[in-house]
């Protein structure tokens, strides 16, 4: 429905807008770039509030994902749309200078339109949308800048330097410059190649928040799967929260993924006939086998003592994504005593829940065997069943008071699973005061976690361990 | 799209009035969501807290394009049997004992067993034919000559397996029954799903709708669902009742008061015959809006208090 542009541009912008977007993370696929032309071309360009929530719809799927999304429509559009209605405060020489160099010329202009224009297309021209790095700002700079013609500019400088050099009452006496301030052109020409790298570099900057933000991103997350949770700092904690409920959610895909079973398909002969007599044994009506739908349930139990602290408010999170998406999550947090701590994560968001957890039971010394006593003790053993897969987070160091591995035992035999995740590498399991030798044999599964791409491989690990067993 | 649809769909605002007439106030978003759905024909998946006025949605659009209104709503467990079509097996068996005699004066003339199979087979797919499907939502909305408003409600109630099997449905607008082929709609239907997210849905089945958000409306939009749904309600009351509710919604509670509750709050002080909101008032029909005991206690606490918030707001 929009008549103006070329097909191949309103392609090209799209796409362009796409890619922004998908670098906001949020995921778009091709049918839904499809989906977004096709909105486009209804819609057009020129109604941008209807544009940007019929753009919404096509693209962005949650409520996060439109927030991101609407954040990069105007990031955008801003973008786009500085090049016509810039209203420019710089300070412009007062009086028109001759030049007749195009890019001079365009540079001394009152209005700067058709500069920034040329800047746009000299952006274009270079591929600027594959800018991916904040080392690359010099370099597209000076590519854009050599492609508006700076050499051209260069030119003019020389040459206006060279006639104020030669003769500096020429120029006057000549008359061959109108305004009358022939000292001046070449400062002028100067002050305005300095405005142009300015305006360049902005122009740069803005679009390397734009492109780059994709690359940097997995570039910083890539690093913080890799670092120790301990290391952490604490401005990462927000990045880091963001992949743990990632991490997170798939385990919960995992859960909710039941294996392939038919609910009906086979027939219940022996129902059938006996429902049938009346019918003179004609089966008129059939009844089928059906297969209970088992909902899994998860109970967590995590160690917040000071040996683990560091990694503690990692692991509450990680617990705290979960409650998020599966149902039928309890989990505990325990040191010396054990509680649970169900409520504290539904009721508040995650820092509130972990700072009032760390406050009630963190930081005490552990005593695992306590701490399972209190688990049978308020009767959650009673809780579990058949169904129940138990994760407990902790290292296993008990202060050398008794481990209680019969209570883990009993936990063994009454749920489904038990997984272990331990912070501490494999070669401390057992030192000290490490109880973990005896608690290991009662868990189906034990892994070293202590950073994410750890967490990761054990969700995978797990899904494989699920589809096996069942 | 037939002409009499494009024709009430043809701008936004002309949409925004229609729904108003029929006792629905929709946000921009929502009249937007509709608008490029209907013409892309796209079907839109529509997400937010209960209560928002998601399912009525689908009904007023129903009304809206004077279409019938089919509702799929979905459960556990729920299949293709229960949502596309099913065999109609009592008339199958029905017909087969009637037709026993018949078959015999069919194969009246025949000598050979091969001959009596191959008389046989010219009757094969008899009952296995439209007349013995029994249509269920899904291909009902299909068959409609018209088009139809087809509401798949609560999506995320039903298991992965039946979302798969939805996206024929969502992408094709067109179901295939093994016996019968490919049935293509005959019109395509306008397509809601609803979703209260207790799960997240797949990628593939959100790749193919258009997605719209309804969140709790602002204060303005809410007065003006009241204004339309509960017309006898005074201006000061229905001012102090939504600040009342928007202050409701800050607190951390664990179920927020959503717009039908705040519908049925307003009736019920239609009833009591209230003309300002005061403490006790408020007390009495909390359990109208909370639905939780810890909610009502939490509140209850701080009733006195948020009614003198509203009032201050109303004044403002």
């Amino acid at each position: 429905m929009d008549g103006g542009a070329p097909a191949g541009e309103i392609d090209k912008t799209i796409v362009n807008f796409i890619r922004v977007v998908r670098g906001a993370d949020v995921r778009v696929s091709v049918a839904e770039t499809l989906d977004a032309v096709a909105v486009v071309n209804f819609v057009g360009w020129e109604d941008r509030d209807t544009l940007k929530q019929g753009l919404g719809l096509a693209v962005a799927k949650t409520p996060e994902e439109k927030n991101r999304f609407n954040a990069c429509f105007d990031a955008f559009f801003a973008a786009v749309a500085d090049n016509d209605d810039r209203e420019d405060d710089d300070d412009r020489p007062d009086g028109p200078v001759e030049t007749d160099d195009k890019l001079a010329q365009m540079l001394l202009d009152v209005d700067q339109s058709e500069l920034m224009v040329a800047m746009e297309e000299a952006a274009t021209e270079v591929g600027i949308e594959n800018i991916k790095f904040f080392t690359q700002r010099g370099l597209y700079t000076q590519r854009i800048m050599r492609q508006m013609g700076l050499e051209g500019l260069d030119a003019a400088i020389r040459e206006a330097q060279a006639g104020e050099g030669s003769g500096q009452g020429q120029a006057q006496g000549e008359g061959g410059d109108p305004c009358g301030q022939g000292g001046g052109e070449a400062a002028t020409l100067e002050a305005a190649r300095a405005r142009l790298f300015e305006a360049t570099r902005d122009l740069v900057e803005k679009r390397l928040s734009l492109y780059g933000s994709e690359t940097s991103r997995d570039l910083r997350e890539g690093r913080l799967r890799r670092s120790r949770l301990g290391n952490l700092d604490r401005r990462d904690q927000e990045e880091m929260r963001r992949l743990v409920a990632k991490i997170a959610k798939r385990l919960a895909a995992l859960h909710s993924r039941k294996p392939k079973r038919r609910n009906r398909g086979t027939l219940n002969l022996r129902r059938t006939m006996r429902r049938n007599y009346s019918n003179d044994g004609i089966m008129f009506e059939l009844e089928w086998k059906r297969k209970k739908i088992a909902k899994p349930k998860v109970m967590a139990i995590c160690d917040v003592s000071g040996s683990v602290a560091t990694v503690a408010r990692f692991l509450l999170q990680f617990l705290y994504a979960l409650h998020d998406i599966l149902n039928d999550v309890r989990s505990f947090a325990f040191s010396g005593k054990l509680i649970e701590t169900s409520d504290f994560f539904k009721r508040h968001d995650v820092d509130t829940a972990v700072d009032h957890i760390m406050n009630a039971v963190g930081y005490m010394p552990t005593d695992y065997g306590h701490s399972f006593e209190n688990f049978r003790e308020q009767g959650f053993l009673d809780d579990l069943d058949k169904r129940t897969t138990v994760v407990i987070l902790g290292d296993g160091r008990t202060n050398n008071t008794e481990p209680r591995a019969d209570i883990l035992k009993e936990i063994h035999e009454r749920s489904k699973r038990i997984l272990w995740l331990n912070p501490e590498p494999p070669p401390l399991w057992g030192t000290g005061d490490s109880e973990i030798l005896r608690y290991r044999p009662y868990c189906h599964m034990h892994r070293e976690v202590n950073t994410l791409a750890h967490l990761e491989r054990f969700v995978n690990e797990l899904v494989h361990v699920v589809k096996a067993s069942s | 799209m037939l002409e009499q649809h494009t024709a009430k769909l043809a701008d936004i605002d002309a949409i925004t009035n229609g729904f108003a007439e029929l006792g629905y106030i929709c946000s921009k978003s929502i009249a937007t969501a509709i608008f490029i759905a209907g013409n892309l024909e796209k079907p839109i998946l529509v997400e937010g807290p209960a209560g928002v006025g998601k399912t009525e949605l689908a009904n007023t659009m129903a009304a809206f394009m004077d279409l019938p209104m089919i509702r799929l709503q979905c459960y556990e467990g729920l299949d293709e049997a229960k949502a596309l079509y099913e065999w109609r097996y009592a008339k199958q068996l029905l017909y087969t004992q009637i037709l026993r005699d018949k078959i015999g004066e069919v194969l009246g003339g025949v000598e050979t067993l091969a001959q009596s199979m191959d008389k046989l087979h010219q009757h094969s797919d008899l009952f296995f034919s439209e007349q013995f499907v029994a249509p269920r939502p899904i291909l009902q909305a299909m068959r409609e000559e018209g088009g139809s408003v087809l509401l798949i409600d609560e999506i995320d109630k039903a298991d992965h397996e039946f979302e798969a099997f939805l996206l024929e449905v969502l992408s094709e607008f067109q179901v295939s029954i093994p016996e019968l082929g490919t049935i293509k709609a005959k019109q395509k239907p306008f397509v809601f799903l609803t979703s209260n997210n207790t799960r997240e849905l797949s990628d593939a089945l959100k790749r193919r709708c258009l997605h719209l958000y309804v969140p709790f409306p602002e204060a303005k939009l809410e007065q003006q669902i009241l204004r339309a749904r509960v017309p006898d309600l005074t201006d000061a009351l229905m001012q102090q009742l939504v600040a009342f509710v928007q202050g409701l919604r800050e607190l951390d509670l664990k179920k927020h008061p959503s717009v039908s509750e705040t519908l049925d709050w307003a009736k019920a002080l239609m009833l009591l015959n209230a003309s300002e909101l005061d403490g006790d008032l408020v007390r009495q029909t909390l359990n109208v809006i909370l639905k939780f005991e810890e909610d009502i206690t939490v509140v209850d606490r701080q009733a006195l208090e948020l009614v003198r918030m509203s009032e201050k707001a109303v004044r403002h």
